[in-house]
């Protein structure tokens, strides 16, 4: 994978994430882990390469299918995304509105989900006026609310304190329960030790497997 | 689910300067259409206004007893316009009539009366007839020698070339402001989506359809044009309207120009500009989201 003209960012990266599976994505900052997750999210198109979701080949998939692929797909970006003039409560609600889910259905939920996050008290918040770390629980709790197939999250306890991020954990931890393939990129030791989940490290744009282990 | 996806498009900041163009446009829009549906009617007034009538004169003859002979050549130029096909109505300008028309010249009084003045016909043509006039002016001739034939073809003509280059003016410049309002629409809404380049991509990740995405922003376009249009074209209305009503009072608002108050009927047409605004928000918006999200991937 390149972005442009650039130097190949990944090359003969090789994975398959089983169903269910619980897996870290670790690498020095500018390794490419932002990357391999855009390209799983289909958030960019990979320069060359395979990549199947969900049994789709994505090189042969219709784009008409994408949007449908896109939605089994729960994504914690780095950089978050939220949107600014929703409230924390709206931004979160995002995914069910598009799944063309009624407020009434889902209001509970959703408030639910943020107390869990511990932002019960800042509901009707807009992310301006929040934290980073809020902010980053908020972009959480979007990517979990409508119980996507696949949760990709991207540094997704950079913000937060020990335990808050234990919280988090114990969040995806559930979710991956109910039967959600989770893949995390991170930095965070704590976070990798805390559980038995298998470890994926990006060295020199190649995948080295670290650890191949059962859930946390 | 429509309605609470209305609220995810914001009120960009910044927006109230382009919905005031948009609303200063529209109004210009609705005064050139307004402006042009009037030129339209005065010269077709001025045409038919000439072109239904034909005017003979009898000049003051040379010689002889000069009232009777008058009035004899009077009575023959009646004879040959009523047995003409195609001429309604004849009749001779009276002696008031004729003073009333020169008055503002030669002023009131025993003077005027006893100055030797032409004679004058008005013949009505009957509308759609075609009259030949110069086999008209040759019998007139023959049966009144001081006879002379005024068609107003000469005033007609250009009376017509004046009416023709009001109307390709108004025309014109109707045109120049649509097109300029027209972008400016466009230009506006394309902006907006400018601002909202993050929400549009965030949407396509997260599995919305590009279609899904294009009404929620369309909407929101089209109903803010809608507002902005409406404004503007309701001012020009008004305007129009209150012309229409000072005239209706008898006080003319401009002096010796035709009447520049519309219609209802043709009022109704100034609907057509927050119409078409609103249309063409609608499309760009839909067009220009379509083409953003394809770009992303
Ligand atoms: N949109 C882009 N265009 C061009 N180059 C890019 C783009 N995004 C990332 N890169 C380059 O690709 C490489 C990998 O970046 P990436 O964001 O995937 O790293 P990362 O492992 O996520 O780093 P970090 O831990 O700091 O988030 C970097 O060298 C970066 O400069
Ligand atoms: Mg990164």
């Amino acid at each position: 994978m390149r972005y442009g003209a650039g130097p190949e960012v990944l090359r003969d990266v090789t994975f398959v994430l089983e169903s269910g599976s619980f897996t870290f994505l670790t690498g020095l900052s500018g390794a490419g882990k932002t990357t391999l997750l855009k390209l799983i999210y289909l958030g960019e198109p990979p320069s060359r390469g395979l990549i199947t979701l969900f049994g789709h080949d994505m090189a042969t998939a219709r784009r008409g299918d994408f949007p449908a692929i896109r939605r089994r797909i729960g994504v914690v970006f780095q950089d978050f995304r939220l949107l600014p003039h929703l409230s924390a409560f709206d931004n979160v609600a995002l995914p069910l509105k598009l799944a063309g889910r009624h407020e009434g259905d889902y209001e509970h939920d959703v408030e639910e989900l943020l107390s869990w996050v511990g932002l019960g008290d800042r509901m009707h918040a807009k992310p301006a006026t929040l934290s980073g770390g809020e902010q980053q629980r908020i972009a959480i709790a979007r990517a979990v609310v409508a119980r996507p197939d696949l949760l990709i999250a991207d540094e997704p306890t950079g913000n937060v304190d020990a335990e808050i991020g234990g919280r988090l954990i114990r969040l995806f931890g559930e979710l991956n329960r109910l039967g959600t393939t989770v893949l995390i990129a991170t930095h965070d030791r704590a976070l990798i030790e805390s559980g038995r989940a298998k470890e994926m490290r990006l060295v020199d744009g190649r995948l080295v497997e670290l650890r191949s282990a059962g859930r946390p | 689910m429509t309605r609470s996806f209305g609220r995810l498009v914001p009120r960009e900041k910044g927006a109230a300067p382009l919905d005031l163009v948009i609303a200063v446009m529209a109004f210009l829009a609705a005064l050139a259409l307004g402006a042009s549906m009037l030129a339209a009617r005065a010269s077709e007034g001025w045409r038919a206004g000439l072109a239904d009538h034909v005017t003979v004169q009898i000049l003051v003859p040379e010689q002889g007893d000069v009232n009777t002979v008058m009035a004899n050549e009077v009575e023959a130029a009646l004879v040959v316009l009523r047995a003409t096909p195609g001429i309604g109505h004849a009749a001779p300008l009276s002696d008031k009539e004729m003073q009333a028309l020169v008055e503002p010249w030669l002023g009131k009084g025993a003077l005027v009366a006893d100055l030797p003045l032409p004679r004058l016909i008005d013949g009505s043509i009957v509308p759609g007839a075609a009259v030949d006039m110069s086999s008209l002016a040759a019998r007139l001739k023959q049966a009144a020698p001081d006879a002379e034939l005024d068609d107003h073809s000469h005033w007609i003509a250009r009376l017509s070339t004046l009416a023709d280059s009001i109307q390709w003016s108004a025309l014109g410049v109707l045109v120049l402001i649509a097109i300029a309002t027209a972008s400016t629409v466009a230009f506006a809404t394309r902006a907006g989506l400018e601002a909202q380049h993050e929400m549009v991509a965030l949407l396509h990740q997260m599995g919305a359809h590009a279609l899904f995405i294009a009404r929620a922003f369309e909407r929101h376009y089209a109903l803010a044009t809608l507002g902005a249009s409406l404004a503007g074209a309701s001012i020009a209305a008004t305007l129009f309207a209150l012309a229409g009503g000072l005239e209706f009072a008898g006080i003319e608002p401009v002096p010796f120009l035709p009447p520049i108050a519309l219609k209802l009927s043709e009022l109704a047409w100034l609907v057509a500009v927050p119409i078409v605004a609103t249309a063409i928000a609608w499309i760009t918006a839909r067009l220009s989201v379509l083409a953003a999200v394809r770009e992303i991937y």
